[in-house]
């Protein structure tokens, strides 16, 4: 079974304008788009330039926007997930791209910065260790997971049209944070996202949670970070 | 150089993305309307007989046609916006989909509801 790829081209030194280049794949059960992209730069075509690194969803250096949406081409089934014989394969949108399906991420990692993605404490630390619970660990369990992919981000029509806005990826890392046990920095934090860059910029559209590779519920703990913000003020 | 894309009009189109779309078409029309209305009630500062005449105007089957549409736009504005109010304070934005739905159905059936009363008075059901 044969499947068509159409992939963004780019480069900045050559071309003067993006172009899509199509690519004929022989495709078997199992078989990733990354698996995909890689016979085409080993086998058909060399200029091919992506990120890629673990394979296995972990890292998040594969996010591209595959089909009009964003997601990781090493956590997409050719076959299984993708039910036409056609795929569009184009960079992450919203970022400024350096060459084919690689964009700049410095952006994405100065927002991330920007929220402080780090233990703040102002108490002197015990002999061993801050200690967590279970019970308190299970309130950032799932924030935890963030590979830092930046599919959420690309899905976001509010950082689209806003490019000072901090984006899902970096108030969930500032959620995450902001509900650690062992941090005391929240209040540092919330004054950081209490901005109409901030959490106030989303308008719930909720693309960031489809985009989720690891299946996070980003929406839900914006709007968590809304109701710290609120919640002495109701 | 280098090539920068801004809003991404290609990306494929979710759930919680039209009801986004909705949401903004549905408070400019919404907008528009107090415009429409402060204008038709500030004839009544001319005298009776200027707002009668605009009334009169209004009472033609188009307005009433369009003040069904009306009633489906504030339906929708006010369903999407108690969702907005349920991910906002309740978690919702683990089930925004099945919501929208909620929101989605409630406005067909009642906007269907609310049309009744409209068509009679265009005398289209019946009535007086």
């Amino acid at each position: 079974m044969k499947k068509t790829l159409e992939v963004f081209r780019y480069n900045p030194e050559k071309d003067e304008k993006p172009y899509f280049q199509t690519y004929e794949v022989e495709v078997y059960e199992g078989m990733t788009l990354l698996d995909a992209l890689n016979y085409i730069r080993w086998e058909l075509d060399g200029t091919l330039t992506y990120r890629r690194s673990c394979r296995s969803a972990i890292c998040g250096s594969c996010a591209m926007k595959i089909n009009g949406k964003t997601y990781l081409a090493c956590k997409t089934q050719i076959i299984r997930d993708i039910k036409s014989d056609h795929i569009k394969v184009e960079p992450l949108p919203g970022y400024e791209i350096i060459k084919d399906l690689v964009v700049d991420m410095d952006n994405f990692f100065d927002k991330l910065h920007r929220v402080k993605p780090y233990h703040i404490t102002h108490t002197p630390p015990p002999e061993k260790e801050r200690l967590q619970s279970p019970e308190e660990f299970h309130y950032i369990n799932e924030a935890a997971d963030c590979i830092l992919c930046g599919a959420c981000v690309s899905a976001c029509p509010s950082a689209w049209a806003g490019k000072d806005y901090l984006g899902p990826a970096a108030l969930l890392k500032a959620y995450k944070f902001c509900a650690d046990s062992r941090d005391e920095g929240a209040d540092e934090r919330l004054a950081i996202v209490n901005d109409r860059n901030g959490v106030w910029r989303c308008h719930y559209t909720a693309n960031c949670m489809d985009a989720c590779p690891k299946d996070i519920k980003i929406t839900d703990y914006i709007a968590r970070l809304r109701n710290m913000l609120v919640q002495d003020k109701l | 150089m280098r090539y920068k894309s801004g809003y991404d009009f290609s990306y494929k189109l979710s759930v919680g993305h039209v009801a986004w779309i909705l949401h903004r078409l549905s408070g400019l029309a919404l907008m528009f309307y107090l415009g429409l209305h402060i204008w038709v009630i500030s004839h009544l500062n001319a005298g009776a007989e200027s707002f009668n005449k605009v009334m009169a105007f209004l009472n033609t089957p188009l307005f009433k046609v369009l003040e069904i549409g009306l009633w489906g736009v504030i339906l929708y504005h006010v369903l999407n916006g108690i969702r907005l109010l349920l991910i906002d304070f309740a978690g919702g934005a683990r089930y925004h989909k099945k919501l929208f739905w909620v929101a989605f159905f409630l406005v067909l059936i009642l906007t269907i509801l609310g049309a009744i009363p409209f068509l009679h008075h265009l005398h289209i059901l019946g009535g007086k």
